[in-house]
């Protein structure tokens, strides 16, 4: 393998590395607007030079592979490359509108970043036009703002839309100081991934209009989480702050998702913030549905759970669901004292968890977690409508059913409509779910249950990767975490000993069984995607506040 | 510390506390005694009749908050932030909205500074690069109301008269004397006994 010292730093690379990537991989900073690791390098935006020993001219690390024995020296040691670096800043800021304070960007702009550089930031300008060329600013592309003042005509988001989503929407227009990005007409952008424009651009010349204004990017606080959009489970950061989410923007995983995610993924935060909660237990009274505290609520699960025997139970799962919730619902429907039968399906048709929607991210499955139902053996039985029918028949006693509603598209009507089946054969009904909803009506006890977002756990994407999922808010009201409820409900003494975290249920309960072999909870937490943006690079200007 | 330790008394150390003591009370009651003498009525009173009379104050004094605005009457504010992120008591809330005037973009369709919390530090106008709030030399807030009657929101801060009664305070970018054309209404002229 060629060695190639970087700032005086050996490193050992594959063959056919960029210079970029081998200073990324040994945390060497090489500023770049053009280069991103999931687009084909172009080397057009200068911002990546280094000298290399023995060429006369410098050279872009984003296009110069390595060589062994090769000495690189970036703007960090060498005088050269900080003037040229210096330059090409220079030139980028005569006509940028410096509109930092009305700019979503402010905080996360390379631009802005680059600027603030101890080794190549900060310099006054030499060239003071008499006048700065102006563009258009504030244009509508759909789920997209073009700011064309603000771009520094990297092409990232010519080359995604060419390159990865295949719309090939955006282009250059014009020459020289001039140069625009346009979409034809100014249409609406119609990628189904559009969002990641706003990721992939480096300044604050596309934005999200989702994000537009709604809050600066230093006030948020970050959960490294799993989409649960669909079964391809997305690598997703959680902006939030004051305990609601601000935005979901992919993490770079090349194994899952490279740096992308969908739009849909992206927006279905908003479904969830637009559930109708669920934020106290309820229990059947004369009067209907009356709310009840959980230790009242869970005495009356435990006993009802406990009879009438002689007749089969029906628990119904939900591949929304955690994998600790599921392997805990197992317990729960083991130690039932009637034969139980328990399922996620409808029919007993596995569904086709691999099955794509496009050619890039989207799965037909908009559930995060089939794959580990499947594997938890949460898909057993004959399918919901089955177990609806033994209801109808009278042979069902007790029905456990945890429902979350999908977070991309609808609730499904048919499922549903089972659901209020078995709740009616029963004679004893205990239902978990984050929603208001009608179905419900005639259970005996409902629990309000944490949603995506709210609480851990690991999810096993259609490939069978399991990733974990990082709590960003706390639940509303009384709801809490489903696993903990079921747990709760289960006879004192028959999971010891008692779990009390989801570590816990992975590394002791789910990890036990052979398709989690070998998984520790606590590597799986700290097997940590790389996040994009800011994509390892520090942010400068920030240390003002951070010593305050 | 030891009990014996304790018993041990340097008695020269205790003679110097015992002089400096007694001179060091001696210099105040002094101030006290001539401050007496001064103000036996009819003669230089000290105290004055507030709230009638009030003492002259700085220039520069940092009081309530005012929002600047611009000739055609809109807030100044871009809704940029900077303020409540350099507010330490965290009391300034900012709700940001696009407008369609293409040269302003956004604008403050909420400002809100909980004066509850404020400790009138005078961060938010060093942080503002616009001037869009600045300082008036307004003290007097006592209300019958901790929460809601010091919660102050734009029209607070843009329409109450008391802006103008007591003018502009602190605005680090600007050069004294004051050129007070940007505050929401023309402010009269100010007496001329005040510090700078
Ligand atoms: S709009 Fe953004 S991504 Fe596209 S060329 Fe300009 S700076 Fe680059
Ligand atoms: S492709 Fe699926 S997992 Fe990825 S962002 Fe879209 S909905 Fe989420
Ligand atoms: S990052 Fe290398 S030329 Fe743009």
């Amino acid at each position: 393998m060629p060695i190639v010292t970087i700032d005086g730093h050996p490193i050992s690379v594959e063959p056919d590395t960029l210079i970029i990537q081998a200073a990324d991989r040994a945390g060497i900073e090489i500023p770049r607007f053009c280069y991103h690791p999931d687009l084909r390098p172009e080397g057009n935006c200068r911002m990546c030079l280094v000298h290399i020993k023995g060429f006369a001219n410098l050279s872009p690390a984003c296009t110069t592979p390595v060589t062994d024995d090769m000495v690189v020296n970036t703007a960090h040691q060498h005088d050269q490359v900080r003037q040229a670096t210096k330059g090409v800043l220079e030139f980028l800021l005569i006509n940028h509108p410096l509109d930092c304070p009305v700019c979503d960007q402010a905080g996360e702009c390379s631009l802005q970043d680059f600027y603030l550089h101890p080794d190549y930031g900060l310099h006054p300008s030499d060239v003071d036009p008499p006048e700065k060329v102006r563009k258009r600013k504030a244009l509508n592309l759909g789920p997209i703002y073009l700011d064309s003042e603000r771009c520094v005509m990297c092409s990232r988001c010519v080359r995604f839309s060419n390159e990865v989503s295949g719309t090939g929407e955006l282009q250059f227009v014009h020459r020289g100081n001039h140069v625009e990005i346009e979409a034809f007409e100014d249409r609406a952008l119609r990628d189904p991934y559009a969002g990641n424009l706003a990721d992939v651009c480096p300044v604050g010349a596309l934005t999200s209009r989702d994000f537009r204004f709604k809050r600066r990017v230093w006030f948020l606080r970050h959960a490294n989480s799993i989409c649960a959009g669909c079964s391809t489970g997305c690598n997703v950061r959680i902006d939030y702050a004051e305990n609601a989410i601000d935005r979901v923007v992919p993490r770079r995983n090349p194994a899952v998702n490279k740096s992308w995610m969908c739009d849909e993924g992206r927006l279905s935060y908003h479904n969830l913030q637009d559930l109708p909660r669920l934020e106290s237990p309820l229990q059947r009274t004369e009067a209907g549905l009356q709310p009840v505290s959980w230790e009242e609520a869970m005495l009356l699960g435990q006993e009802g759970m406990r009879g009438p025997y002689g007749r089969v139970s029906a628990v119904v799962a939900s591949a929304m669901a955690t994998n600790e919730t599921l392997w805990i619902l197992r317990q729960c429907a083991n130690s039932l004292p009637t034969p139980t039968e328990i399922d996620f399906r409808l029919q007993s048709i596995n569904p086709d968890i691999n099955a794509r929607e496009d050619h890039l991210l989207r799965r037909l499955d908009k559930a995060p977690n089939s794959r580990g139902a499947m594997l938890l053996g949460a898909g057993a039985g004959r399918g919901i409508e089955a177990m609806a029918q033994s209801a109808e028949e009278g042979k069902v006693g007790v029905v456990v059913i945890l429902h979350y509603p999908p977070l991309v598209g609808q609730d499904d009507n048919a499922r549903l409509a089972a659901f209020q089946r078995l709740i009616r054969g029963a004679a004893f009904s205990v239902v978990l779910t984050n929603t208001v909803s009608g179905w419900w009506n005639g259970a005996d006890v409902v629990l309000p249950v944490a949603s995506w977002s709210e609480e851990e756990g690991t999810f096993t994407n259609f490939a069978g990767i399991t990733q974990l999922t990082e709590a960003a808010l706390t639940p509303p009201g009384e709801a809490r975490p489903a696993w903990k409820a079921l747990r709760d409900l289960l006879p004192v003494g028959s999971l010891s000993p008692r779990l009390a975290t989801v570590e816990q249920i992975f590394d002791r309960g789910v990890a036990v069984i052979s398709a989690f072999e070998g998984l520790h909870y606590a590597t799986l937490a700290s097997r940590e995607a790389t996040v994009y943006p800011p994509e390892g690079r520090k942010s400068y200007g920030q240390e003002g506040f951070a010593g305050r | 510390m030891d009990k014996k330790d304790s018993q041990v008394v340097d008695v020269s150390v205790q003679a110097m506390n015992l002089g400096t003591g007694v001179t060091g009370m001696a210099a105040g009651f002094a101030v006290t005694l001539k401050n007496m003498v001064r103000s036996v009525p009819g003669r230089n009173t000290v105290t004055i009749q507030y709230p009638e009379q009030r003492k002259p104050y700085s220039r520069r004094f940092r009081g309530v908050h005012a929002l600047t605005v611009r000739p055609n009457g809109q807030l100044k504010c871009t809704a940029c932030f900077l303020c409540a992120t350099a507010c330490p008591a965290e009391c300034i809330t900012i709700e940001a909205s696009a407008v369609t005037d293409d040269a302003i973009e956004k604008v403050a369709s909420r400002y809100e500074i909980d004066l509850s919390r404020c400790i009138f530090c005078g961060f938010c106008v060093d942080a503002c690069p616009e001037e869009a709030i600045v300082m008036t030399r307004e003290y007097d807030l006592a209300t019958h109301d901790r929460m809601d009657e010091l919660q102050y929101g734009i029209s607070d801060l843009t329409d109450r008269e008391e802006i103008q009664a007591y003018g502009a305070g602190y605005r680090p970018h600007m050069q004294y004397p004051l050129v007070e054309s940007y505050l929401p209404t023309e402010l009269p002229a100010k007496p001329q006994d005040d510090i700078d």
